[in-house]
């Protein structure tokens, strides 16, 4: 052995070989480290920050007694990462199954399903790990303990906000609902939203290498302010008789459509509103559009007799006619701005056909109101139309309201002023009705219907109140009061509606009888049958619309307001008696008139 | 074994060193150590129990002796000892022995194969009991001895002169390389060859034996790359899926590789191809990556690594093969430079020894050692920056590992004796 065995210029020659290397790796680290640093800090800073919303909840909607009509109730979404489960927890899952309602093929199907295949415009054709599926959607708190109790590793939950509607079907064409995506569709919750919504908070933090939120870097956070609750003027238990109401209506006439609203004259507050059909809010998916439609704002009909009011309240405030003033209800045609115009038809003959004002109120005579609306002229007519809230929307909170049909006098043909008093030529949605109705009820003011009371914070402190408000004085206190006592004369033994009388209230309203269009020709079978009212007449605590659109009576004649309508607003006015606490009130003033004529 | 024999073995002890010393390599070695246990600290900061003895005095020192750095404090200890206990032996009584312990280094490279733990499916470790002992580590030791061993007993020169010893260093580094192939531990038999082909080279054998040997690894580099193409085509042909369909090419294949293996290649030469979303196969890399770079000049402060602090840079990989990553995150371009510059040091100062060694077997030891070395920290470091293939080669002195520790020691007290017993001419 010896030194020169080895050579040591071969070792240099390595030497030169490990020190080249060491070189490159240098040269990579000096490129690593200084010139691609920014952009990989970058990436480092977009991998881990964050944004975790924090829903905020939703308000809530109640009635005027408190009741929950809308709540947003919270909830655990059960699911699991089919990827942690482990093979000891198998024997858990019948028992897991059973607390989550779930057959147990349906948990075994979910929780062996590992992986889903690739989708066609995914960057490789990798299958994707499944770290969550669903298993149960509105598992309660207290399921969810004994869920976690259970320990199965892999299967966890997120909390989130469910709409939830305690009273299913009451009231749903003003609650309204929010779809499964959180959008708000439709009524108060939609016309309401800005209320309601609240405002999410967020939170900006940092994740770790798992996905999971590290809270020690937190750093800004917004919590979120839950939405404000909306305090409403619709009593529930109203609202309740109403829709009881409605249902014996449908099983009695199976009419089409029917509408029945309760309002407070006095400030124009809504207490109930129910159409059919309707619907269950809970079930909103499973409800047919047509059902979700809020007719009282959405369609429109004609008014028919309870039109009269427009004319007659007209003539009667601009001093044109007294109660006693006398009409001959007998004419077949009559002179009109130089030219003669064929009058309309009575629904029913009169023994005495020289009608005084009142008599046409209470007899609901159609050549009556014509001459009145002739005695009105054109303008004033329609002036006074659309002082009572028809032709323009009323201004009802919830969407979709309509303006229904009022042709500008110029529009007018020759037959329109004798066809409008009687409410015909005109169009109007349930709720026009209504309030027109209102302006008798509450000493000649047309008032804005509303039905959001106040609005409270989410401590329940009030944020703000809603006050009555008026559109209008339309006709004066006093010829409010006059027609009023003329509408008592329709709920009395000789008037269109004796059976709507109340023992011991005195009941004003005025019944309608519209005949349905049907292929451009009023038909003789179909009919819109109404009666709107209010009591007691002399200090109005309810005024009550019904009206049912093509209703059949079972023994076939013809379905008149004062049949379909009248009993349904008797019922509902005696519930409200003990439920409003109102009392009788002493008779309204009598002017001294001379009655005469009417029926046989 | 007669009385002289003994006399003989003992005296090793005290043949005259002159008191010589060499501290270069022995400090550097206590300065890497020292930086290894830190980062294994902190690469383990996130989510390790403090030592505290909240719990009770007991309790408190189970959780010290359970955490990584601290078993590696104990692994450095005992190294050290080994250290010293080497470099006092005369290197040149390994020229007898070498057979002996390459024998001895076989047994439990065998035993490994039946009674190994199996983790991921090789086993590589012997349970013994207070200690994981991965016979790969000794095979290192063993394979530099035998071949330093045979080639100093030999001539070399021209390959014809050479084909005995040639075949006889074949079947001694084929043996053990064979055995760990079995295991399988492709990372710790590739380390081998660099090894034992630099030694030949200093040994002077024909540079047209390492022009041929070249040309072989060209045309196995060049075979290898003609099966990932292959591959890649092939698993695109069946719309298969690299992570789901493992397995599927290598029953038809010509070249016996694992598809699992062939995905780590193609994770080195086409990321894009098998991992577009980097999220797995390629994911260390990447990780590691952009810890290193996202550390800049001097770092992001130690245990303040957000990569390996917040398990980007995975917790199972960061205090053992990707340490360096954690080193570069932490302490940027100066941490990852010094490192690199003890560890040349180190380099450097082995050759220097190589050439002041008395014998050929002193310097066949000195360069084999350095060059293994060489090979482990130049595969590892370049590795977590993509320029080598991701392997799972461990850094000497930092990466966390009894056996390895106790391995590199042994390598390194065996250059310290190549030091000490040296001629002196002075």
């Amino acid at each position: 052995m010896s030194k020169g065995f080895a050579s040591n210029y071969r070792i240099v020659v390595l030497a030169l070989g490990i020190f080249i290397c060491f070189g490159g790796v240098g040269v990579r680290l000096v490129f690593l480290h200084v010139i691609d640093r920014d952009q990989l800090l970058r990436y480092v800073d977009k991998a881990r920050r964050q944004i975790i919303p924090d829903k905020a909840k939703r308000g809530d909607i109640v009635d005027a007694r408190g009741n929950v009509l809308a709540t947003s109730r919270s909830l655990v979404v059960v699911g699991v990462d089919p990827q942690m489960l482990r093979k000891e927890d198998e024997a858990k899952w019948p028992e897991l199954a059973a607390l989550l309602d779930l057959p147990l093929k349906d948990l075994e199907r979910i929780f062996i399903t590992k992986t889903r295949p690739s989708k066609p415009d995914d960057i490789d054709n990798e299958d994707r790990d499944i770290r969550w599926a669903k298993l149960g959607e509105n598992v309660t708190e207290e399921t969810y303990d004994k869920i976690t109790a259970l320990k199965v590793k892999g299967v966890y939950g997120d909390r989130t906000y469910c709409r939830a509607y305690p009273h299913n079907q009451l009231a749903a064409h003003i609650i309204g609902y929010v779809n499964k995506e959180g959008t708000p569709a439709a009524g108060l919750e939609h016309a309401a939203d800005f209320y309601l919504r609240g405002q999410d908070g967020w939170r900006e933090s940092e994740k770790d290498g798992r996905q999971r939120e590290m809270a020690q870097f937190r750093t800004r956070e917004v919590p979120a302010a839950n939405g404000f609750s909306l305090v409403l003027s619709l009593d529930s238990a109203v609202q309740h008789i109403v829709e009881v109401e409605l249902e014996e209506i449908v099983k009695k006439f199976t009419p089409q459509k029917a509408t029945i609203i309760v309002s407070d004259p006095q400030t124009g507050f809504v207490l109930a509103l129910a159409n059919y059909p309707t619907f269950n809010l809970n079930e909103f998916n499973k409800a047919s559009l047509d059902s979700q439609r809020n007719i009282a704002i959405c369609d429109q009909l004609e008014p028919g007799s309870t039109f009269k009011i427009v004319a007659a309240s007209g003539a009667l405030n601009e001093g044109l006619v007294s109660p006693q003033t006398r009409f001959d209800c007998s004419l077949e045609r009559i002179e009109y701005k130089g030219k003669v115009r064929g009058l309309p038809r009575e629904s029913h003959p009169f023994a005495n056909p020289m009608l005084t004002v009142a008599d046409i109120v209470s007899h609901s005579s159609n050549k009556g109101a014509a001459q009145l609306g002739m005695l009105l002229g054109d303008q004033r007519m329609y002036d006074y139309a659309r002082k009572f809230g028809f032709g323009e929307k009323t201004g009802f909170p919830t969407g979709g309201e309509i303006d229904g049909e009022l042709a500008v006098p110029s529009k007018w043909d020759g037959l329109t002023i004798t066809r409008l008093p009687m409410g015909q030529s005109i169009a109007a949605t349930p709720l026009q009705i209504h309030y027109a109705m209102g302006v008798v009820a509450s000493r000649g003011r047309l008032m804005r219907p509303q039905i959001i009371r106040e609005v409270r914070d989410a401590r329940g402190e009030r944020v703000y109140r809603f006050d009555g408000s008026s559109r209008g004085q339309v006709i004066s206190e006093s010829t409010a009061e006059l027609m009023a006592y003329l509408l008592t004369r329709v709920a009395s033994a000789d008037g269109t509606a004796a059976a709507v009388a109340i023992p011991n209230y005195e009941v004003a309203g005025k019944t309608g009888t519209a005949q349905k269009i049907i292929n451009g020709h009023y038909s003789s079978t179909h009919h819109v049958g109404s009666f709107v009212g209010f009591f007691p007449a002399s200090q109005p605590r309810v005024v009550i619309s019904v009206i049912v659109d093509d209703g059949h009576l079972t023994s076939g004649g013809m379905a008149s307001g004062a049949l379909v309508a009248g009993p349904s607003f008797k019922r509902i006015g005696e519930q409200l008696i003990p439920l409003l606490d109102i009392k009788p009130v002493s008779p309204i003033a009598r002017p001294q008139l001379v009655m005469g004529g009417g029926r046989p | 074994m007669n009385e002289s024999v003994l006399t003989n073995y003992l005296s090793i002890f005290k043949r005259n060193t002159h008191g010589r010393f060499d501290w270069i390599t022995p400090v550097m070695m206590l300065c890497l150590c020292s930086i290894g246990v830190a980062f294994i600290y902190s690469a383990q900061y996130a989510g390790h129990v403090p030592f505290s003895i909240k719990d009770g005095v007991l309790r408190g020192i189970i959780n010290l002796l359970k955490t990584f750095w601290f078993k590696q404090v104990f692994f450095i200890g005992t190294g050290a000892m080994l250290y010293l206990f080497i470099s006092l032996i005369d290197y040149r009584v390994w020229l007898s022995l070498a057979h002996w312990f390459y024998l001895a280094c076989l047994v439990p490279l065998v035993l490994v194969l039946f009674i190994g733990n199996e983790v991921y499916g090789a086993s590589r470790w012997l349970d013994l009991g207070f200690f994981n002992f991965q016979p790969s580590e000794t095979a290192k030791a063993a394979v530099l001895l035998i071949v330093a061993s045979i080639l100093a007993r030999s001539q070399v020169g021209t390959i014809a002169q050479s084909l005995g010893v040639l075949g006889k260093l074949a079947l001694a580094v084929g043996l053990p390389m064979l055995l760990i192939l079995l295991q399988p531990d492709l990372k710790s038999a590739i380390v081998l060859p660099p090894m034992v082909f630099s030694m030949l080279y200093v040994s002077r054998l024909s540079t047209r034996f390492f022009a041929g040997a070249l040309g072989a690894f060209l045309l196995v580099v060049g075979v290898v790359a003609l099966d990932s193409y292959n591959y890649v085509r092939f698993m695109e042909a069946h719309d298969y899926s690299y992570i789901r369909d493992k397995g599927k090419y290598e029953t038809q294949a010509l070249f016996p590789l694992h598809d699992y293996q062939r995905n780590r290649i193609l994770t080195f030469v086409a990321p894009d191809v098998i991992d577009p979303t980097r999220t797995k196969d390629a994911w260390n890399l990447t990780q590691s990556q952009i810890s290193i770079g996202s550390g800049g000049l001097t770092g992001k402060g130690w245990t303040k690594g957000t990569q390996a602090q917040l398990g980007y840079l995975p917790s199972a990989v960061a205090h053992n093969d990707f340490i360096f990553s954690v080193i570069a995150e932490e302490e940027g371009f100066l941490g990852s430079l010094t490192v690199l510059s003890l560890f040349g040091v180190v380099m450097f100062n082995g050759v220097r020894i190589a050439g002041l060694a008395r014998d050929r077997f002193g310097k066949l030891l000195a360069i084999g050692v350095t060059v293994l070395f060489a090979v482990h920290v130049f595969v590892n470091i370049a590795m977590t920056f993509g320029m080598v293939p991701i392997t799972g080669i461990p850094l000497p002195f930092i990466s966390y590992g009894g056996s390895f520790v106790l391995s590199c020691c042994l390598l390194q007290g065996l250059v310290q004796s190549v030091y000490r017993f040296r001629k002196d001419f002075s």
